[in-house]
């Protein structure tokens, strides 16, 4: 896929009415049917975002400072904040609508903000899309929090299916915390 | 006005004072009396594998670099210049050829000796840089690839301070053939709670599990935690705690990792777990082989969780903060699918995204809002169950008693209590 895919219109504002449903869903709390936007062979992953040592050798070049050399257990290279396959989402689902779950009871009050949505490329059923979020985290007897990032996904699109009918199969969420202070990263970012 | 030891914890630690967790003055003592005085966890030997790997490590507040020197020793040196105190490397890893601050370039190797002065070429004079390196960490030592540092230069060798509490932690790392790692860098996260109750948590505190954890633990687990569980403690301050599986229980029943979501979803990754324990028995013997392990503490402030595979440190940053780290724990020898899948019994559950360390997380930090209201110091915190009812087993060593018994935290606060006691301005 290509830095210069261009879009459509149709697709552009097919894939921004999604992410515009999808935060409506996770700010209303509703988490069951968020869960539907994703694709049985979901990979949920938030890389840990680490201070690697500058390379000297890389001086004068944008590689030097780039944000991948600092994300951490993409793969099989290191440890990640989280790595979840969809049965570890339906488990923090279920835990969301438990009155135990006691880190979010009462629960806390989000709101954010998707832009800087970007069709990065189309492969086949597969659609590549870069975004941004600010996320406004309160709860009562807690700190408010900020959270930043950017979200790296694929979205496939069913053989026979409805416009806008498409599931989540890959998010990457590269957070923008420089040390980790918010109460919780166990949030659908 | 200060708080003087003998009251905040009483002579059987049954009343532990909420001072104990949120007076600037008791936590001076901390610093003095344990973080000065006890062998504290840097990082494991499989880190830093090549000569010039280093990690940052912290012993309390104090930044360390544990690095791999050219000869391939360990070395661990505070990460601040002797020219004007800056750190000299600000890198969580690498690999580095030599450290240098970034202020005047003064320039230290790996091991931590001062190589080079740029000024001084401009002056006359001549610094004996031999007498100028980094401040070293006094006594650096190794077991089973964990490298502890302590500012104690007289503190008696690790392996005597780890004691029979190897012979618990033999349990797990002895079941490799190959020995465990590290995967990567910890997860850190900063929490607004008191050091001590994280430590707490895992040094023996399973009978939390089903109560503030009942929205992720299925009863029937628990239930086996209140049947079979044990809590061990060797010396004051260490304590571990397992499920004793009966001789005739099913290998499934037993094995590490069965109970996490890793080998639910790989038959590949069940199936080499099964593996190793039937192994086990060969390995760690009959009893350790059927051990199924739950937490265990190093005093002052390691843990190990077994049933998810970490290993945790509880760095104080006050008496109201704590950065959290915690790293997963892989057999060395798996294929790097399989290190993938469970490392992730780890990151979904515990950690700054855990299902259960968030649980976790929101009681110690209102634990420490309990310890800090005020008309309410003719209360301290009650650690009074199963109070004497702790005794020696034939099979396993130290004190041994049902999990729901708290002398595991009374014994480390007698600890606490002896250790700031012996600090204490009179």
């Amino acid at each position: 896929m290509s830095e210069d895919y261009q879009t459509t219109l149709e697709l552009q504002h097919e894939i921004e009415q999604w992410y515009y449903r999808e935060a409506r869903l996770l700010d209303g709390r509703e988490y069951k049917k968020w869960l539907e936007l994703c694709a049985p062979e979901i990979r949920y992953i938030v890389p840990g975002r680490g201070n690697p040592l500058v390379d000297n050798a890389r001086r004068g070049e944008e590689d030097m400072i780039s944000v991948e050399r600092e994300l951490e257990g993409r793969d099989s290279d290191g440890l990640p904040i989280r790595d979840e396959s969809l049965p570890y989402l339906m488990l923090r689902v279920e835990r969301a609508y438990k009155p135990n779950s006691w880190s979010e009871n009462p629960p806390a009050r989000t709101r954010r903000i998707v832009g800087n949505i970007e069709v990065m490329g189309v492969e086949g059923p597969a659609i590549s899309v870069t975004s941004a979020f600010h996320l406004h985290w309160a709860r009562p007897g807690s700190a408010t929090c900020f959270y930043a990032g950017q979200r790296r996904d694929v979205l496939q699109r069913a053989e026979e299916t409805v416009p806008g009918d498409l599931k989540l199969t890959r998010r990457e969420v590269v957070l923008d915390l420089a040390n980790i202070e918010v109460p919780t990263l166990g949030l659908f970012l | 006005m200060r708080s003087r030891i003998a009251d905040v914890v009483n002579t059987d630690a049954t009343l532990i004072s909420r001072k104990a967790w949120s007076d600037p003055h008791v936590y001076a003592l901390e610093k003095k009396g344990i973080f000065g005085k006890s062998w504290l966890f840097l990082a494991h030997e499989s880190q830093i594998p090549n000569p010039g790997d280093f990690v940052q490590a912290y012993m309390c507040e104090t930044p360390i670099l544990v690095a791999r020197g050219k000869a391939g020793g360990i070395h661990a040196n505070i990460n601040s210049c002797v020219h004007r105190g800056l750190p000299v490397c600000r890198a969580d890893h690498g690999n580095a050829k030599s450290f240098v601050c970034p202020y005047h370039s003064w320039n230290y190797s790996v091991e931590g000796k001062l190589q080079a002065i740029p000024q001084e070429r401009h002056v006359e004079g001549k610094v004996d840089k031999s007498k100028l390196g980094l401040k070293a960490v006094p006594r650096v030592e190794s077991w089973n690839g964990m490298i502890f540092g302590s500012f104690d230069p007289e503190i008696e060798p690790l392996d005597q301070y780890l004691g029979d509490q190897r012979w618990y932690l033999d349990a797990f790392f002895e079941r490799f053939e190959n020995g465990i790692e590290f995967v990567g860098s910890p997860q850190r996260w900063v929490l607004n709670a008191n050091w001590k109750l994280p430590m707490e948590n895992q040094l023996g505190d399973v009978n939390h599990g089903p109560f503030l954890h009942a929205a992720v633990i299925p009863p029937e687990a628990n239930a086996e935690v209140f049947d079979l569980g044990f809590s061990c403690v060797t010396e004051p301050g260490h304590g571990a705690t397992f499920r004793l599986m009966p001789e005739d229980a099913p290998l499934e029943s037993v094995a590490w990792g069965f109970e996490g979501m890793a080998s639910l979803l790989s038959p590949d990754v069940h199936e080499y777990l099964r593996e190793i324990q039937m192994r086990a028995e060969e390995r760690v013997g009959p009893i350790r082989a059927r051990m199924k392990g739950l937490t265990y503490g190093v005093y002052p402030n390691l843990s190990f969780l077994w049933s998810n595979t970490a290993f945790k440190v509880s760095h104080p940053r006050g008496p109201g903060k704590v950065e959290y780290w915690s790293w997963s724990v892989v057999p060395a020898d798996a294929p790097d699918e399989f290190k993938r899948i469970l490392r992730g019994n780890h990151t979904a559950f515990f950690g700054p995204g855990g299902l259960l360390e968030q649980e976790d997380s929101e009681a110690w930090t209102q634990q420490f809002l309990g310890s800090n209201i005020d008309f309410a110091d003719d209360r301290p915190y009650f650690y009074g169950l199963g109070l004497g009812e702790e005794k020696p087993h034939d099979d396993l060593p130290g004190l041994v008693s049902v999990t729901a018994n708290e002398f595991y935290a009374r014994n480390f606060f007698l600890r606490w209590r002896d250790a700031l006691m012996a600090v204490e301005e009179r």
